[in-house]
């Protein structure tokens, strides 16, 4: 059962109209479809996790909101306004973190601003400033590469963050952590993002992430990639660890797992000939 | 071997070990009677070689020659590799434009155009550059190429999404990211360049190291062609090893699939 | 909407068309302008034809030298030198490679000798070659050897040491014995390693001939280069670098493509 907040537009922040991303293949000889027919509507200031196994296209979403990747078909309208590029009003973290490995903790984080031209603050105060946000006070002048996976994940969302984006798009930031990792920034990423609700985007395939984080989630199929269902998530904030052993949140994780295998048994019957 | 004095030096010793080990038994073997003088010499006659070229200053003579030649042609092409490397790096025509001649020269025997380099540039020492020059340049315009077209998309991307410009992408990205790549041709090149300047030298020089190798080997006086010829080696080996230290220092800013 | 729009389709359609060609016909267009000017200048007097030649000329005495019976003895000559010597290379530079990368303790106390040597421009060994085995063919299959078996050394050496530490182990997990190890999976998996340091001496070797050939020699390609650049005849000369450079080109074109095959089936 498909729930769709049919809000004004004045309200969504994010307008996702019959999206859909295409990637041409030139070894194959073919274009493959990422996205296909995406609608979705995303409200100032909620967390939106975007949930399906790999090769469904939500990553392709992600970075069509982000405008990194250009829409074959539909559009994304930002505050009213079509999607035609990057833009300051959304800010990305990768899942390989894509950290400058000549530029030290504190570099990293002015990057952003180096490249939007900020002026007025001093570009070093406010990345430090950012730098002790996440957590990592004392590693200004360290290098990536002496740094373990977290805290070069916390770099580049310090780094995001740092240019005040209006939207956070977060393409499987932890998808390189071990577990335990993954755990501890989700909870903090919460943190964080609590202290200035900004409209958050985060795409991962796990199902207890996705539920953790959000106030929705997108669960997404593949073959082709689409959008299959969206559900709000009543679960009070903060959320802890105890969130997650509550009636609801494992009601939740049935109901989206549900929808996956549904989806996964439909695609082997499409290719298992029915006679 | 871990425990003693840090893991690093064990190399180093072995290497020195190694390096005793083989000059003790090259000693041993010509003065025992097991292998022919005329051929390997030994140490003791090498040394013996060098210092007397050294006091007399022929040894300097020659070296001042080669380093020379080998500074200007060296010098030239990473002043011209680079950039070419940089501009094919970045438009892809130039590359495809530029490819056929640089196969040209990486492939073909260059010492053959002596003659005509001869008759272009005059005799000796600026032959000698130009040789040096064309060997060395190919090397480090490919290996900047590579650096430039090899940066990991992900950083490109990452850039992007902040709004970088085309410029802010080559200066602040590309740039930096291609610097191990850029070393590591330099390192390559500084091999050809000095293997330019040692072979132009044997076919027609007045003075160098190279010809003082050439020089002996025509009075078959192997003694003093192989004192010349491990002043090339260690040369050599002194501007790979320096390179290679830049190199390891420059290692970190490799742009692997998970930076 | 399902299928891709139209315009997306054709556009990719060209794009492909284009793209591999598009390199081919960049270079063959500079390769073509280059030949113009260089045969136009000496017509227009811009340039004088004894210094630069002209692609025309450099056919003309291709044409004749071909015919000349010395050329193909010459060819004979470097052929073997270069056959000989780069045999010898790949059948000792790889099981002494694979030997040192196999053992560690080996390859410390030689490694510093052999980076030594890899550090050393290989041809200024070339006098101290020809004073040991004189101007025959001997001392120019000595260079091509030594010209060849440096690469080939380091890369099958790098190659062995590079087989995956995850596969050896699961091969021990069966109880395959040392011997079963190294041949079932350390060789075939650092067989691309040893394929590109062929690749690598090929040219160093064919180069190595060549200059030895151009130092002293009685017979051989490196000779008549010699002899025609004593003798200022530019077009000859030209024609005998570029059939080199063509060798080295289709040799090395060759072993690439092996080498890809390797790379390809080893995934």
């Amino acid at each position: 059962m498909m729930e769709q907040h049919h809000g004004s537009l004045a309200a969504s922040h994010i307008r996702v109209e019959g999206l859909t991303v295409s990637y041409e293949n030139p070894k194959a000889g073919g274009t493959f479809i990422a996205v296909s027919n995406a609608n979705l509507d995303i409200a100032r200031g909620t967390f939106v996790t975007i949930v399906g196994p790999s090769g469904c296209g939500k990553s392709s979403l992600l970075l069509a909101i982000a405008g990194l990747v250009p829409p074959a078909g539909g559009s994304v309208l930002v505050n009213g306004k079509p999607v035609s590029g990057p833009g300051r009003d959304r800010a990305v973290v990768f899942q390989d973190f894509a950290l400058m490995p000549w530029r030290t903790v504190l570099d990293n984080v002015r990057f952003g601003l180096e490249l939007q031209r900020w002026s007025g603050e001093d570009l070093t105060v406010r990345a430090r400033r950012f730098v002790e946000l996440v957590g990592l006070k004392g590693f200004e002048h360290y290098h990536p590469h002496q740094l373990s996976g977290g805290m070069r994940q916390r770099v580049g969302i310090a780094r995001a963050l740092a240019v005040d984006p209006e939207i956070l798009l977060l393409d499987e930031p932890f998808g390189s952590l071990d577990a335990q990792t993954r755990d501890e920034m989700g909870s903090e990423l919460l943190t964080i993002w609590e202290q200035n609700k900004k409209t958050a985007v985060f795409v991962t395939h796990g199902i207890d992430e996705a539920i953790f984080l959000a106030d929705r989630i997108v669960v997404m199929a593949k073959n082709p990639g689409r959008i299959t269902e969206i559900i709000t998530v009543d679960l009070p904030r903060p959320r802890t660890i105890e969130t997650m052993d509550s009636k609801l949140f494992i009601e939740y994780r049935r109901r989206i797992r549900e929808c996956l295998m549904r989806e996964a048994r439909n695609e082997r019957a499409a290719i298992v000939p029915q006679n | 071997m871990k425990g003693i004095a840090g893991w690093k030096s064990a190399p180093v010793l072995l290497g020195a070990v190694s390096f005793a080990a083989i000059l003790l038994v090259w000693e041993s073997a010509v003065r025992l009677g097991w292998a022919n003088p005329f051929f390997i010499s030994q140490p003791s006659a090498i040394a013996a070689s060098l210092s007397r070229s050294a006091r007399s200053g022929e040894l300097w003579h020659n070296l001042a020659v080669s380093l020379r030649e080998f500074a200007i042609g060296y010098g030239l092409s990473v002043a011209v590799g680079i950039p070419a490397g940089a501009v094919a790096g970045r438009f892809r025509t130039v590359e495809y434009a530029l490819d056929p001649f640089l196969w040209f020269l990486y492939s073909a025997p260059l010492i053959a155009f002596y003659p005509i380099f001869v008759l272009w540039f005059g005799l000796g020492v600026p032959t000698v550059i130009v040789i040096a020059f064309l060997l060395s340049v190919t090397q480090i315009a490919a290996s900047t190429l590579s650096g430039f077209q090899n940066v990991n998309p992900g950083l490109l991307r990452a850039a992007r999404s902040f709004g970088a410009t085309e410029r802010d992408l080559l200066w602040k990205v590309v740039l930096p990211a291609s610097v191990p790549m850029v070393i590591a041709g330099l390192r390559l090149g500084v091999g050809r360049a000095l293997m330019g300047v040692v072979v132009g030298e044997l076919f027609g020089a007045t003075a160098g190291l190279g010809y003082s190798i050439a020089y002996y080997g025509a009075l078959l006086k192997t003694t003093d062609m192989i004192a010349s010829l491990l002043v090339v080696v260690v040369l050599g080996v002194l501007c790979t090893q320096g390179l290679s230290a830049l190199e390891a220092r420059f290692d970190s800013w490799r742009t692997g699939p998970d930076s | 909407m399902s299928a891709p729009p139209l315009s997306l389709k054709i556009n990719t359609m060209v794009r492909s068309i284009f793209s591999s060609n598009y390199r081919v016909l960049v270079s063959t267009v500079t390769v073509m302008a280059f030949l113009t000017i260089w045969e136009i200048a000496p017509r227009a007097g811009m340039a004088d034809a004894t210094y630069t030649s002209q692609p025309s000329r450099v056919i003309a005495a291709g044409l004749e030298i071909v015919r000349t019976g010395g050329f193909v003895r010459d060819v004979y000559a470097s052929l073997s030198e270069f056959t000989i010597g780069f045999a010898l290379a790949i059948g000792i530079g790889v099981p002494l490679g694979l030997l040192l990368g196999r053992f560690l303790v080996l390859r410390y106390l030689l490694d510093p000798p052999i980076m030594a040597i890899y550090a050393t421009p290989h041809l200024a060994l070339l006098p101290i070659i020809v004073v040991w085995l004189g101007i025959g063919m001997q001392s120019k299959i000595a260079v091509a050897f030594v010209g060849g078996i440096i690469p080939i050394l380091v890369n099958t050496m790098a190659g062995v040491r590079g087989v995956e530490r995850s596969w050896v182990v699961a091969a021990r997990s069966f109880c395959a014995g040392e011997w079963d190890v190294f041949v079932k999976v350390i060789l075939p998996a650092s067989l691309v390693s040893v394929v590109m340091g062929i690749r690598l001496g090929l040219s160093r070797a064919v180069l190595g001939v060549v200059v030895a050939e151009m130092y002293q020699s009685q017979a051989g390609i490196g000779n008549e280069i010699m002899r025609y650049g004593s003798e200022f005849r530019s077009d000859y000369l030209l024609f005998d670098v570029l059939l080199v450079s063509l060798f080295g080109f289709a040799a090395t074109s060759a072993v690439r493509a092996l080498e890809e095959k390797l790379w390809t089936a080893g995934k």
